[in-house]
């Protein structure tokens, strides 16, 4: 009972805050309770999508021990590739960067699908080893190989005619996320192949990423405005409306990229590698799981990710710019660290994260409805960061134990580490979960 | 090739091939040019200073004897001091200089007149008076324009009466003190206006202005003017307005009135006014060409603004190519 309690701790957390708005929420002339309004949570919603869709990859970035500084830019750059494309007509800097982009993410992903469809039907009925199961040559390298260009020539089919007009909605909803997932791509890759600290490649990513939307924008435009219907597809509106009048579009992709990515890590062996080489890597790779593979794909999704939070910018705000996503990842490191997540690697969930964003972004809106300056509310939100991931480290009594403790030896060099930092590693999302 | 050699070379080559792509086609440097004028812009990367090189860029372009060397300050001090020093000591003719903040910078403005460098400072001003001249708007200036705008548009000097939100730009900036300053003198008077929000910054950004807005209007449901500390801002705000379906009980105003920008959007409705700040580009040129050519330049030069509404928009447009 109790440990159901201490496992919850987080949407304890979650459902504070959301006490708090209420209680304290400003009413409207009307009576109502502003805070607990329709229009006000569908707003919370919105306002945490897109630093959501970029917590959910980051989350699974941070499993692994590493960290991804990079995001920020990417999306910066994905917002001034998409803003292009919607409203400049040619093969512009955007269009050259972002079709092969996604001709060759095509190709790569149905390359990679289909040959996992063959070894999986090959699998069927011989459990063994894995050389047992080996392809021959058509079924492992030509056949996927095939699908893959079969696959690239269709996106092209269906983006090169765009390039002369403008992009429509699928076409950039296609393009954006290819540019963002290649250079994700770029930061497994080097970070792998170079065996470098990813804190570092994706640092160098970060400058980079920024100097290249500033070189696709151009000198003379440091903001790309999206009018739509005007300079842009009107059709562009329906990625910052309302879906039936009900559920703003931006909120689905954040709701959608948190239940599929966190079947991912739940459900699937793929899932289950994150976890297990954030726990201990060389133990992992020693167990024949493909270390580098996973890490590559995992950046790879985080920069798409970034890329797809990039379309929801632009169509939110109108605008692509270089400046989009600063201070972004940190915004996102902090929701996943407040979601429950260990930056060591190996412990923590997505549903933590989607708590954690929610808690983030309640907290923002709550500060806002009461008017508290805008300094203030740094300060603020700095100090509940520090008190939420304390408590979710530490017990109450755990904290005021050492305090005791500490006061009654008079010396803290010499006290004993935390209980917490001695009790063994738990692995998984939850306690329940055994891998 | 082992595979760690073809990632190597691969990377080697995919590098090149995009910085050659971006290369500048000009890099030659013309030697016959009869004076070389060296400008230190502190970013590039906010529309206000686009327009501001573009401006300069064009007046550069009118005078064929002047050689135009532009650095970009990244928006950081210790970047934009570097970028001095190397003017300095490429001996450029005349120095103009856009601080980036006035502390900071006001070391290598001595050094370049000590260097006997004469001194442009455009815009921001600089914590000592060894400089050549000083080119800039006035912010207060402007903001009073917004507020004796606001006072008219809410019923008048006297019974104006009102809601008002502000945006501020950032908060610990010149600038937004100075716009806020100038607004309140005439505002503070009129005991009918009512102001929502307390000291709340959208940072300058459009994005940022939206979810201040999209906010504020939950929990305001009388509104009458938006004063934004610059036009991405009021823009912002108005789309936020747009979104609840309340734009039209409110008037936006902003600050800048960029042709692109802030013209544009009072140019469609969207914007009730906007009041240039104009940038220094070409008048700081023109300033240090005839300083160069041996006449006398006042010491300071006050550039005007001017209240861009329905009625002049689309002639600044049409004077733009916009139109």
């Amino acid at each position: 009972m109790w440990s159901l309690v201490a496992r919850s701790k987080l949407w304890w957390g979650l459902a504070a805050i959301f006490l708090i708005g209420v209680l304290t929420s400003p009413v409207s002339s009307k009576g109502n309770n502003i805070f607990l309004s329709y229009g006000n949570l569908l707003d919370v919603l919105r306002q945490v999508s897109i630093t959501g869709l970029i917590a959910t990859g980051m989350t699974a970035v941070i499993l692994t021990a590493g960290i991804d500084l990079s995001v920020g830019s990417i999306m910066a750059l994905c917002s001034v590739v998409c803003a292009m494309l919607l409203t400049v007509p040619g093969w512009t800097p955007a269009a050259a960067m972002g079709v092969p982009a996604l001709a060759l993410t095509a190709l790569v992903v149905f390359a990679a699908l289909t040959r996992f469809l063959f070894r999986s039907m090959a699998a069927t009925g011989s459990v063994g080893r894995r050389d047992e199961r080996r392809l021959d040559m058509t079924r492992g390298t030509l056949l996927p190989l095939a699908a893959g260009a079969a696959a690239a020539a269709l996106v092209l089919w269906f983006t090169i005619p765009q390039v002369a007009t403008k992009f429509g909605v699928l076409g950039v909803l296609l393009v954006t996320p290819a540019v963002g997932l290649l250079f994700g791509a770029i930061n497994g890759i080097v970070i792998v192949g170079g065996r470098l600290q990813p804190f570092i490649v994706t640092l160098a990513m970060m400058v980079t990423a920024l100097g290249l939307a500033r070189l696709t924008a151009g000198q003379n435009n440091a903001v790309l405005p999206v009018y739509t219907g005007s300079n842009a597809v009107a059709g562009f509106d329906v990625l910052r409306s309302l879906v039936w009048g009900i559920v703003p579009v931006p909120g689905l992709f954040f709701l959608a990229a948190v239940v599929i990515y966190g079947a991912v890590l739940r459900f699937t062996s793929f899932g289950r590698y994150l976890y297990a080489i954030g726990g201990n890597e060389e133990a992992a790779r020693l167990s024949g799981i493909d270390v580098n593979g996973t890490k590559i794909v995992t950046y790879a999704v985080q920069g798409m990710l970034a890329g797809v939070a990039a379309v929801l910018f632009v169509a939110q705000y109108r605008q692509g710019k270089p400046d989009a996503g600063t201070g972004l990842e940190l915004d996102a490191i902090a929701a996943v660290v407040i979601g429950g997540t260990s930056l060591m690697g190996g412990r923590g969930s997505i549903a933590g994260t989607f708590a954690g964003v929610l808690i983030f972004g309640l907290l923002s809106n709550l500060l806002q409805l009461h008017n508290i300056n805008s300094n203030l509310q740094l300060v603020l939100k700095g100090l509940i960061i520090v008190g939420t991931v304390l408590l979710q480290e530490r017990n109450l009594g755990e904290i005021l134990g050492n305090l005791r403790l500490n006061r009654a030896r008079g010396d803290p060099a010499t006290r004993e580490p935390p209980e917490g930092e001695t009790e063994p590693r738990r692995y998984g999302g939850s306690a329940n979960e055994t891998s | 090739m082992k595979r760690r050699e073809f990632i190597q070379v691969a990377g080697a080559t995919v590098a090149g091939l995009t910085v050659t792509a971006y290369l500048p086609a000009g890099m030659a440097r013309a030697q016959d040019k009869k004076w070389t004028i060296g400008f230190s812009q502190a970013t590039t990367i906010e529309p206000w200073r686009a327009q501001f090189n573009k401006d300069i860029i064009a007046e550069a372009e009118k005078h064929p004897e002047v050689e135009l060397i532009i650095t970009d300050g990244e928006d950081r001090t210790e970047k934009q001091v570097a970028d001095v020093e190397n003017l300095i000591r490429q001996e450029v003719d005349a120095l103009l200089i856009s601080p980036k903040e006035s502390a900071g910078l006001t070391g290598v403005v001595e050094q370049a007149i000590d260097a006997g460098i004469p001194v442009f400072v455009l815009d921001r001003n600089v914590d000592t008076d060894r400089y050549t001249q000083f080119v800039g708007g006035d912010n207060v200036l402007i903001g009073k324009a917004a507020g004796e705008w606001t006072v008219n548009a809410l019923g008048g000097p006297g019974k104006a009466a009102g809601n008002v939100v502000e945006i501020w730009g950032g908060m610990g900036t010149q600038p937004a003190h100075d716009r806020h300053d100038g607004f309140h003198e005439f505002t503070d008077k009129e005991p009918g206006i009512k102001y929502l929000l307390n000291e709340q910054s959208g940072d300058w950004k459009q994005d940022q202005a939206y979810d201040i807005m999209a906010t504020a209007l939950r929990s305001n449901e009388d509104i009458d003017l938006v004063y934004g500390h610059n036009d991405p801002m009021a823009y912002g705000a108005y789309l936020a307005a747009k979104d609840v379906g309340r734009e039209q009980d409110i008037l936006f105003i902003g600050i800048d009135a960029l042709p692109g920008e802030g013209v544009m959007w009072v140019h469609n409705g969207e914007l009730a006014a906007t009041f240039l700040y104009a940038t220094p580009g070409a008048e700081g040129l023109r300033q240090a060409l005839k300083h160069l050519n041996g006449e006398e330049v006042p010491k300071t030069v006050v550039l005007d603004t001017l209240t861009v509404t329905k009625e002049n928009a689309d002639e600044i447009l049409k004077a733009n190519g916009l139109l």
